[in-house]
């Protein structure tokens, strides 16, 4: 993107996606530093724990408060929309969890994404301390971190269908039924590549979706300083609130759904083949 | 616009070019997503239309086959921004 911010000279809003190593940590060849993205997931992880137990776990009656009904709600939407349909019954009470909890985490930290928070790589002074910028970064609008998520769902995939039906079974089932014998050597290697697409299909959705996101509210602001112009500032900042309000309204919530949806749909269909 | 006159160079000329390149892809596979969504939403609104106790069963399959298409435009918009960046 540097075309697109070489106008301007001391504010890149592109290092919103920079990285730094805050405290390295390298083990042999693997990096693993914390960085902005870390804090943020770890952000994300507490405020999941605490929303979950917030709502669920204490203070139950039968009239339900607000709170007790938000809860109920969520868990109502994942039950009734993501697992039941998706997942066959033998199967609810050991993936139901699963499919719940990534509902949860992802919109968690979707959601923690679009709030401004004081983790920054940059710094401002107020009364001699450097303290960090508010800005908007989301740990999903790394590759990274989607790419685990979708391969923690990849490997239940595997392990449950071969867990479900055998080895010899569950491969079987890759294998549509009356192909006549040539045009198999075509199907079966494009079933086991479509498998390996589904790892990058879940992953890229989730991570260009938020990436995109951010990257057009700050191509919005940008703008402003791209053409040094005034009177371009009511038309950024409303165009750039008004796609803030679409990605926390809609997309933080359908792609955390779908995401759990499709991890579900995949498991299901691999621990019942024919379902 | 300085923008543009700043561009007269050949590293320049090159520089517009995969801008123009980059802003044609997205927009094409942006159009292509317009026409998927549309159709989704319009089936979405006949389905409701004719039988609206169908509306909470449909409601989850429209998000996902939003969810599906809308993909589509960001899949496009990586492709781009990979060939923005390593051509």
């Amino acid at each position: 993107m540097s075309f697109v911010f070489a106008a301007e000279g001391d504010f890149d809003p592109q290092h919103e996606f920079l990285l730094e190593e805050w405290i390295p940590i390298h083990i042999g060849p693997l990096d693993m530093s914390v960085n902005k993205a870390v804090v943020y997931l770890w952000v994300g992880g507490l405020a999941t724990i605490f929303l979950g137990i917030w709502l669920m776990r204490f203070g139950l009656s039968l009239k339900p408060d607000r709170r007790q009904t938000a809860g109920e709600a969520i868990y109502e939407l994942v039950q009734s929309q993501i697992a039941e349909s998706s997942l066959p019954s033998k199967a609810l009470r050991l993936w139901f969890p699963y499919v719940a909890s990534l509902f949860l985490f992802i919109w968690v930290v979707n959601i923690v994404g679009f709030l401004p928070l004081p983790i920054s790589n940059d710094t401002y002074e107020v009364f001699g301390v450097d303290l960090p910028t508010f800005g908007i970064y989301a740990a999903t609008a790394n590759l990274s971190v989607t790419l685990a998520l979708a391969l923690i769902t990849f490997a239940a995939t595997h392990v449950e269908g071969i867990r479900y039906n055998g080895v010899r079974r569950y491969l079987k089932s890759w294998i549509p039924e009356g192909v006549p014998g040539p045009l198999l050597a075509l199907i079966v290697p494009l079933e086991i590549i479509s498998q390996f697409m589904r790892l990058i299909s879940l992953s890229v959705r989730l991570f260009a979706n938020m990436l995109a996101g951010h990257m057009l509210i700050l191509v919005m602001l940008g703008l402003i300083f791209i053409f040094s112009s005034w009177f371009l500032i009511p038309i950024s900042v409303v165009a750039g609130t008004v796609i803030y309000l679409f990605e926390v309204g809609i997309v933080v919530t359908i792609q955390a759904f779908v995401f759990a949806l499709l991890s579900a749909i995949y498991i299901g269909a691999a621990i019942e083949p024919e379902h | 616009m300085e923008l543009l006159l700043a561009q007269t160079t050949d590293a320049g000329l090159a520089d517009l070019g995969k801008a123009i390149a980059f802003g044609v892809g997205v927009g094409l596979g942006a159009v292509g997503a317009g026409i998927g969504l549309g159709t989704i939403f319009g089936s979405m609104i006949q389905a409701v239309a004719r039988q609206p106790e169908l509306r909470g069963e449909l409601t989850g399959i429209q998000w996902l086959g939003f969810a599906l298409v809308e993909a589509v435009v960001f899949y496009a918009l990586l492709g781009a921004l990979l060939a923005f960046v390593l051509v």
